[in-house]
């Protein structure tokens, strides 16, 4: 009942795609802002919507140790069920722990086939197998395409789908459709794109890419004192 | 004794499993000539270092008890407390931490900033404790100090800034390069002793120039004297950057780092500069106490010597003299002679014996003044006890104790050990709090009971060595815990006539499930259904079922009382017959409310090498353990998980064999977590068995 709350309460819900998971099966996703405004407390909370809904979960970061990512999935849920007052937070953290698995590796120590390594070590043991994986501070430019690629093909393999976090610069550079320049050499492998802007004092959610047609969707804003989603009255096109 | 409070520093050495500080220790108390003498951890030579004064230290090569023991370097007093480095005795840590002023952390150069350095980080930054790290272990092969500055950085978030630099590392490791004073420090003679200054070799030049200003520009944010110096282009002094550094150091916003090789006597010298420099002395430390007339409202203490006396017992040691109770004083003087009140048991005590301790061998004294380290001789008193002069009725501030994770049933041999062994148990569980000891009324069997299964080995190896006790241990049990998972009404009357006085009390309420694991009891009752004066026997008829679950008879926690109805009889009614209705309508209550036992969880950190993490996650899979986490750090890595405590026996030998010795893990408790119904099955199933046997 308490999961189904928070499940049902989740502004994601309201975000009008086809799927659950926003993406689908083999499918690439990406979170884009500068740095700070809170593209891995996003990320997060697509997590732990995934988790809640029984999905597995692997959080690999290759910014902060195994501590501070748990913190912040123990953090948004807190402030989650703050949020809708959601009592006995615990019981559910306990049921969802479970179907997290957080791998933190260094920038220059990671590679694809590490990390294929890493996850046949969990997946032949029987340890875990993710339904969805998550790259938080992977860096894109030039050279990341074929990292990319090969990424591709591993997630579309394990039958998994993948969230990436896209660090852009101040002075970005963008294609017509507004596209910033990190993501355009690989775009093609990506099925969604957010980007996360400061609009006052508010950070707006925006859609970049999307599966969908553009049908009309509420504007969702990222509340920069507790870094939920929350929904607006305003619709965008 | 001097009385130059400035010139004192208390501090700890604290720092992961092998790091060498006990090497350390040993070091800094030859060069500051308390001992002639340097003997390793495990020596050759049979005799174990200074520090590691119990014999069963000297054989495991680890140090237990946190020995206090006081050195003079460049005209400081400086007061030594060596802690343990494993985290069964993390209780003896904290205790240590909560007396020190400061505290040299204690890196490898190896292996960097390991998983007990960061619990020891943590109950740091809870004590707030000013720290300077050592990167030991320079002469080892992989040695790299730059990575673990990076650690510092990046793992335990200190502001790390280098005040050396070494020159060369691993096998050809000479000396370091002083920052400040821009030399090279080179440590001569047989033992180090002989230090040698020289200019900066040309090759390093370049980078030390670029480090030194890299140090400056992070000590300039703590001094307005420095940074007008960088900017009118004056020259920057050796003082000014000191006092820059001191400053940031106070407040826990830099942590100098300084480098070198304890084993192969180079870089101690330089630590013991930076202790003296760096770290504060007692006045620059706010020390609170509670004050027990005002509902424990905190009250700063002075650190004047003319002030009553508040001290902390910290640390107490059975000696060949009898107890020996090491303090701090934190306000005022002890003299010998004068009087102080033990604020736990009220007693008056007459100060006789003062002593300062260099771990077993100790100097009388005539005064312990505020924020000094000692030790008194033959004062009955438990450890954490505050002594106070005639008058005051202050405490220091309660220190946080875990309830146990496991127990054993040890049995004496003879008549002979069983004496001992209730001697040996007294001191224990006065010396450690983590650790307890009780009677089964059951079985008989005396039962100790501690924080993992190394702490209750070594308590039994005390038994052995110390006080000739021989016992048997029985298998190690697991302090499994009973809790409700839902709400159940009750409504119980309990009615006994046989003959003269009846009993009579019926209680309705019901029970539920509470999210912390304290027991709550309200009355809800309106009316006078049951008078006021029974009300207290209600609650104690509860407490009374809590001890043993009508389950598995674990002890209950988690549970809320509400009783809101009830009935009485005049005559019969009495305390006892409430008594026996609670428990009765508890029975009643607590197997419909879906009982179900919970087990202790415990934090695993494994670190090993890279090519060994598969395995290692097995190990932790089959032991129902839930990964948390693989960190990888290059060469080697971290995996995290939470593993039941009853999985975790004899864990250490599977490790090695699997991971060909080269892991290492450490283990602490966690949280209690609900039992999955196969194993409490299995549990239930041992406890007939076990009750079976005893009958």
């Amino acid at each position: 009942m308490l999961k189904k709350d928070l499940i049902l309460r989740n502004p994601l819900r309201q975000m009008g795609y086809e799927h659950e998971d926003i993406i689908p099966e083999g499918g690439f996703g990406a979170v884009l802002a500068r740095a700070g405004v809170g593209k891995t407390a996003l990320l997060v909370q697509f997590a732990l919507d995934t988790m809640l809904r029984g999905k597995r979960v692997l959080h690999v970061s290759l910014l902060d140790p195994v501590n501070k990512v748990d913190l912040w999935y123990r953090e948004l849920l807190g402030r989650l069920a703050a949020q809708y007052q959601v009592g006995q937070i615990r019981t559910v953290w306990e049921e969802i722990l479970p179907l997290r698995f957080i791998m933190t590796f260094k920038v220059e120590g990671f590679s694809v086939p590490r990390l294929r390594e890493r996850m046949n070590d969990l997946m032949e043991q029987g340890i875990f197998h993710p339904d969805m994986i998550i790259l938080d501070g992977l860096i894109f430019d030039e050279k990341s395409l074929p990292v990319l690629v090969e990424l591709k093909k591993m997630v579309a393999g394990m039958a998994m789908r993948a969230w990436f976090t896209v660090h852009i610069h101040r002075q970005v550079r963008v294609d017509v459709d507004g596209k910033p320049e990190p993501l355009l050499p690989a775009d093609d492998l990506f099925n969604v794109a957010l980007l996360l802007v400061t609009e006052g004092n508010e950070m707006h959610i925006r859609d970049l890419k999307s599966d969908q047609n553009s049908s009309p969707r509420p504007v969702l804003i990222l509340d920069p004192a507790t870094m939920l989603i929350k929904q607006t009255a305003a619709v965008a096109f | 004794m001097k009385r130059d409070l400035t010139k004192i520093r208390n501090i700890g050495i604290s720092a992961h499993i092998d790091s060498g500080k006990t090497t350390l220790t040993e070091r800094i108390l030859f060069y500051t000539k308390r001992i002639h003498a340097i003997h390793e951890v495990k020596g050759k030579d049979g005799v174990g270092a200074t520090m590691d004064s119990m014999e069963l230290e000297k054989e495991r090569g680890i140090t237990i008890a946190s020995a206090a023991t006081y050195c003079e370097w460049q005209q400081h007093e400086v007061n030594i407390i060596d802690t343990p480095g494993h985290v069964d005795f993390t209780i003896e840590v904290e205790r240590s931490l909560r007396v020190l002023d400061g505290a040299v952390l204690v890196l490898c150069s190896v292996g960097g900033v390991q998983s007990q350095s960061i619990t020891v980080d943590q109950q740091m930054k809870r004590y707030r404790v000013p720290c300077i790290a050592f990167i030991n272990k320079c002469d080892r092969s992989g040695a790299n100090p730059a990575r673990v500055i990076e650690q510092l950085r990046g793992k335990l978030g200190h502001n790390a800034v280098p005040l050396q630099m070494p020159i060369g590392l691993e096998s050809n490791f000479q000396g370091v390069v002083d920052l400040i004073d821009m030399k090279a420090v080179y440590f001569d003679g047989p033992h180090g002793e002989v230090i040698r200054y020289e200019d900066i070799p040309a090759s390093l030049r370049s980078e030390a120039e670029r480090q030194r200003e890299e140090l400056i520009d992070q000590a300039s944010a703590f001094s307005d004297e420095l940074t007008d110096a960088i900017l009118e282009e004056r020259k920057i002094t050796r003082e000014m950057i000191i006092t820059a550094l001191r400053s940031g150091t106070l407040k826990r916003q830099i942590t100098p780092v300084v480098m070198g090789s304890a084993y192969k006597n180079k870089g101690v010298q330089k630590l013991l500069d930076t202790v003296t420099e760096l770290l504060p002395c007692p006045a620059e430390v706010e020390n609170s106490a509670l004050n027990l007339d005002e509902h424990e409202a905190p009250v700063v203490l002075s650190s004047n010597d003319h002030d009553p006396v508040v001290a902390l017992a910290f640390k107490l040691e059975d000696g060949p003299y009898g107890q020996l109770t090491y303090i701090r004083v934190y306000q005022g003087t002890i003299a010998k002679g004068s009087t102080i009140v033990n604020i736990r048991s009220g007693k008056k005590i007459k100060v006789g014996r003062l002593v300062r301790m260099h771990a077993d061998q100790m100097e009388d004294i005539d005064v312990i003044p505020a924020g000094y380290i000692g030790a008194l001789f033959g004062v009955e008193c438990s450890s954490g006890d505050t002594f106070v002069s005639p008058g005051l009725n202050l405490a220091m501030t309660s220190m946080y104790v875990p309830e146990p994770v496991i127990s054993l049933a040890i049995v004496p041999k003879d008549n002979k050990a069983q004496i001992n062994m209730s001697k040996a148990l007294s001191r224990f569980t006065k010396e450690d709090p983590t650790f307890k000891c009780h009677v089964d009324g059951e079985t008989n069997e005396t039962i100790i009971a501690g924080m993992g299964e190394l702490h209750l080995d070594v308590y039994v190896e005390r038994m052995r060595r110390e006080y000739g006790a021989e016992v048997t241990t029985g298998n190690p049990r697991v302090a499994y815990r009973e809790t409700i998972t839902q709400r159940a009404d009750f409504n119980y009357i309990h009615k006994k006539q046989t003959g003269g006085a009846g009993q009579y009390g019926r209680i309705a309420g019901y029970i539920e499930p509470t999210s912390d694991g304290e027991f709550i009891f309200e009355n809800s009752i309106t009316g006078g259904a049951i008078p006021t004066q029974y009300i207290p026997a209600c609650e104690k008829g509860f407490r009374q079922s809590l001890a043993k679950g009508p389950k598995l008879e674990f002890p209950i926690t988690g549970i809320k009382v509400v009783i809101n109805d009830g009935a009485y009889h005049p005559v019969d009614s009495s305390d006892m017959a409430f008594q026996a209705a609670a428990r009765g309508a508890f029975r009643d209550a607590y197997l419909r409310a879906r009982p179900v036992v919970h087990e202790p969880i415990m934090k695993v950190v494994i670190e090993s090498p890279t090519e060994f993490q598969g395995p290692v996650m097995a190990l932790l899979n089959q032991r129902r353990g839930m990964i948390v986490g693989a960190q990888d750090e290059g060469t080697m890595c971290v995996v995290e998980a939470q593993v039941p405590l009853a999985e975790m026996f004899g864990f250490s030998t599977v490790l090695r064999s699997a991971t060909q010795g080269k892991a290492q893990f450490t283990m602490e408790f966690a949280l209690y977590r609900q039992v999955p119904t196969g194993i409490a099955e299995k549990i239930a199933e041992e406890i007939a068995a076990r009750k079976k046997n005893a009958a």
